[in-house]
C-alpha cells in the first residue's frame, strides 16, 4: 500500500505524457486528464504519509489523516474539470472547422483570407514559419 | 488592511455585472468604472506599500499559516498599480476597437460577437487573476490565481473560433495546463515536506532544511513553472505565435502584464521562499542571457507587426529576468526599474502595432505610412528608443544600469551575459529600423487615409506619455526601485509582517 499509490501517481503522469505527445487531439485531452489525475494521487499522498495530531476544530481522539491535502485536490478537480471541458469544446470547434483532428494537418493549414482586402502579402507566406515546430525538423532532417 | 482585497473583488463583481448587461455601450461604461475604481485602491495599497510598509490581510482573521494571506509589499504594490493603469487602458482601448470594427483584419460582425459573448467580463476576471497573483501570500491561492488568470485569457484568446485562434489556442491551453499540473503537484509537494503552504511561513520552516536536495528539486520545479509562465528561453516557445491571435487591445495587455506575472513568481519564489537556491538563480541568469537574444534574433526574423512585437516582449522579458538574478542589491534595483519600462514600452508597441495593422493589415512591409499617420510614426519611434535602450528614454537608464551592475558583479558569466544583453539590444534596434524603413519610409502605398478612432489613439498617446515619464522622473523613481530591491534582499521583513508572532504553534508539523 505504501508503495501503490507512489506507482499509480506514476503510471497515470507517464500514460498522460505518452498521451499528450501524440499526434491526435482527443489523445491529446485524454493525456492532459490522465496527468492531472497522477498529480491528485500525488497531492493525497503528500497528507498521506504524516499522521498529524488533531485536525484544527476537533478534540477527538487521533490519529488523523491531514485534510488540508484533500481539500487542495477538490479545488484541483474542480479547475481540471473546467478546463477539460474547454478543452473538449475547443477540439470540437476545431473539428469543425478544419475537418481534422491531427495536429499536424491543423498546423499546415493556411490562415483562411478574407474580407475585400487580401493582406497576404506575395513576399509574406501566409502561415508565417513557426520556430521549432516539427515541421522545420522535417525540412532539415535528423542531425 | 481591508483595502488589499478591493483589487481582487472590484473585478470579481465588475466582471459578474458585465455578463449580466446586454447593451454594449453600458458594459464599456461599466467596464471603465470598475477599472478606475480598481485603480484607485491600487493607488491606495501603492501610497502605504511605497513608503516601506508591509500591508497583510488575513482572510477571515484566519492568524497566517492557517488561513490565506493577502501581502503587499513594495514589489508588488509597484506591479498592482503598473498593471491596473495598464488594465484601465486596455479596457478603454478594447471598448472602442469593439466599437469601431477594424476596417481590414478581423470582420465586424466577429469582433460584435466576441463583445456580446462577454470580452469586456473576461478582461476583468483576467485583471482579477493578475492582481491575486501579485497580492496573495500562499502558494496555494497563488495557483488559483494563475488558473483564475488563465482561464480568462484561454476565453479571450479563443473567443471567435477562427483557425489561426483554435490552432495557437490549443497549444497556449495544453502547455498552460501541464504547466498548471506541475505548479500544483509541487505545492502539494511542498505541502508534504514542510506542512505549510502559506509563503512565509514556507520560508521560515525551510531554513531548517539548509542543504536539503528536496529543497533544490522544488525550487527547480517551481523554476520551471514560473519560466514558462515568463517564457524564458527554452520554455518560451508558445508565446510569439500566440501572443498576436487575440484581439489587439487584449494581446497588448497579455504582451504588457501576463509575462511580468511570471517574473514576479521567479522574484518572489528567489527572495522569499528559497532565497539560497543559488545554482538555480545562476542558471536562470545565463537562460535570461539566451532569452534576449533568441527575442532579438525573432524580432529580426519575423515579418508581422505583432508576431515582431511578441518577439520584443521575449527580449525583453530577458533583461527583466537577467537583471533579478543578478544577485546584487544594484541589479535588482535595476530589474525593478527595467520592470516599470519593459511594462511600458511593451504595452505601447503592441497599440502602435494594433493601430497599424488597422490601417494596413498584419504585415508591416507596406511602405510610407509616415505622411498619412505623423504620430504614429511619433510614437513608434518613442517606443523603439526605449526598446533598444536609447537616450533620452528610459530604457537606457535601465539597461545601462542592469548592464553596469552586471559588470560590477564580477565573473565570466555575468560578461558574457552583459555582452548579450548589449548584442540583443542591437539587434532589436535592427529589427525597428527595419520596420521603421518598410512601413512608415518611401513612396507611400496607401490610397486612402484609414481613419483612427480618437479613444484609441488617444489610449496610445497616453501611453507613451507615461513611457516618457519613467524618464522624466527617473530619479524618483529609480529611488523607489531601490526601495523595492532593499525589501528583497532579505526576508525578514516579509516574514515578521505575515507571521504574527501570537499565532498557536501549529501542531504535528515537524
Amino acid at each position: 500500500m505504501e508503495l501503490l499509490l507512489p506507482l499509480l501517481a506514476a503510471l497515470l503522469i507517464g500514460a498522460g505524457v505518452f498521451l499528450v505527445l501524440s499526434r491526435a487531439l482527443i489523445r491529446l485531452i485524454l493525456g492532459v486528464s490522465f496527468i492531472s489525475y497522477g498529480v491528485n494521487i500525488g497531492i493525497l499522498l503528500a497528507g498521506e504519509g504524516e499522521r498529524r495530531d488533531a485536525p484544527p476544530l476537533l478534540q477527538l481522539a487521533g490519529p488523523y489523516n491531514d485534510p488540508l491535502p484533500q481539500a487542495l485536490i477538490l479545488t484541483a478537480i474542480v479547475i481540471s474539470f473546467a478546463t477539460t471541458a474547454l478543452l473538449l469544446v475547443l477540439a470540437l470547434r476545431a473539428y469543425q472547422v478544419t475537418g481534422t483532428d491531427h495536429v499536424q494537418e491543423l498546423a499546415d493549414r493556411p490562415d483562411p483570407v478574407r474580407g475585400p482586402v487580401v493582406y497576404a502579402d506575395p513576399e509574406v507566406p501566409s502561415v508565417s514559419p513557426e520556430i521549432g515546430t516539427a515541421a522545420d525538423v522535417d525540412q532539415e532532417g535528423p542531425r | 488592511m481591508n483595502v488589499l482585497a478591493l483589487p481582487v473583488l472590484l473585478p470579481l463583481f465588475g466582471g459578474s455585472v458585465l455578463l449580466m448587461v446586454r447593451r454594449s455601450a453600458a458594459r464599456r461604461w461599466l467596464a471603465t468604472a470598475v477599472s478606475t475604481a480598481t485603480l484607485a485602491a491600487t493607488i491606495v495599497v501603492a501610497a502605504h506599500v511605497f513608503r516601506g510598509e508591509i500591508l497583510v490581510l488575513q482572510m477571515g482573521s484566519w492568524a497566517a499559516p492557517f488561513g490565506i494571506s493577502l501581502v503587499a509589499d513594495a514589489l508588488a504594490g509597484l506591479l498592482l498599480l503598473a498593471s491596473n493603469v495598464v488594465a484601465l487602458l486596455t479596457v478603454v482601448f478594447a471598448g472602442s476597437s469593439l466599437q469601431h470594427a477594424p476596417v481590414r483584419g478581423d470582420s465586424p460582425l466577429l469582433n460584435r460577437a466576441r463583445d456580446a459573448f462577454g470580452a469586456q467580463a473576461l478582461l476583468q476576471f483576467l485583471f482579477m487573476g493578475v492582481n491575486m497573483s501579485f497580492l496573495t501570500g500562499d502558494l496555494f491561492n497563488l495557483f488559483v490565481a494563475f488558473e483564475v488568470m488563465l482561464l480568462a485569457s484561454y476565453g479571450l484568446l479563443l473567443l471567435g473560433g477562427e483557425l489561426p485562434q483554435l490552432r495557437e489556442g490549443f497549444k497556449y491551453v495544453v502547455i498552460n495546463l501541464v504547466a498548471s499540473s506541475v505548479f500544483v503537484i509541487t505545492a502539494g509537494m511542498v505541502y508534504g515536506l514542510v506542512g505549510s503552504l502559506n509563503m512565509a511561513d514556507i520560508a521560515e520552516r525551510l531554513q531548517a532544511h539548509g542543504g536539503d536536495v528536496r529543497v533544490t528539486v522544488l525550487a527547480a520545479l517551481l523554476a520551471l513553472v514560473f519560466a514558462t509562465k515568463a517564457a524564458v528561453f527554452p520554455l518560451g516557445f508558445w508565446l510569439p505565435n500566440s501572443y498576436p491571435v487575440p484581439p489587439a487591445a487584449v494581446s497588448a495587455f497579455f504582451a504588457a502584464v501576463l509575462t511580468k506575472v511570471g517574473v514576479y513568481a521567479l522574484l518572489r519564489t528567489f527572495t522569499l521562499m528559497v532565497p539560497a537556491e543559488h545554482a538555480l538563480g545562476g542558471l536562470l541568469f545565463v537562460l535570461a542571457g539566451v532569452t534576449m537574444l533568441a527575442g532579438g534574433l525573432g524580432m529580426v526574423a519575423r515579418r508581422r507587426w505583432r508576431h515582431a512585437m511578441a518577439f520584443a516582449n521575449v527580449a525583453s522579458v530577458g533583461y527583466l529576468v537577467a537583471g533579478a538574478f543578478i544577485g546584487t542589491h544594484a541589479g535588482t534595483t535595476a530589474a525593478v526599474y527595467y520592470l516599470l519600462n519593459s511594462i511600458a514600452v511593451v504595452f505601447v508597441l503592441f497599440l502602435v502595432a494594433a493601430l497599424a495593422e488597422r490601417v494596413a493589415g498584419p504585415a508591416y512591409r507596406r511602405h510610407g505610412h509616415l505622411g498619412l499617420y505623423p504620430w504614429l510614426g511619433a510614437g513608434y519611434f518613442t517606443a523603439v528608443l526605449a526598446l533598444a535602450g536609447l537616450p533620452p528614454t528610459g530604457g537606457f537608464i535601465g539597461k545601462f544600469a542592469l548592464v553596469r551592475s552586471m559588470l560590477a558583479a564580477g565573473g565570466g558569466v555575468h560578461v558574457a551575459v552583459a555582452t548579450a544583453a548589449v548584442l540583443a539590444g542591437l539587434l532589436l534596434l535592427y529589427a525597428a529600423t527595419r520596420i521603421w524603413r518598410e512601413f512608415f519610409w518611401g513612396e507611400a502605398d496607401a490610397v486612402h487615409r484609414v481613419a483612427i478612432p480618437k479613444a484609441m489613439s488617444g489610449v496610445t498617446a497616453v501611453a507613451v506619455a507615461l513611457l516618457l515619464s519613467l524618464a522624466v522622473f527617473a530619479g524618483p523613481l529609480y529611488g523607489l526601485s531601490g526601495t523595492v530591491a532593499g525589501q528583497l534582499d532579505g526576508n525578514a521583513a516579509y516574514l515578521a509582517a505575515v507571521l504574527v508572532p501570537g499565532a498557536p504553534p501549529r501542531t504535528g508539523a515537524h
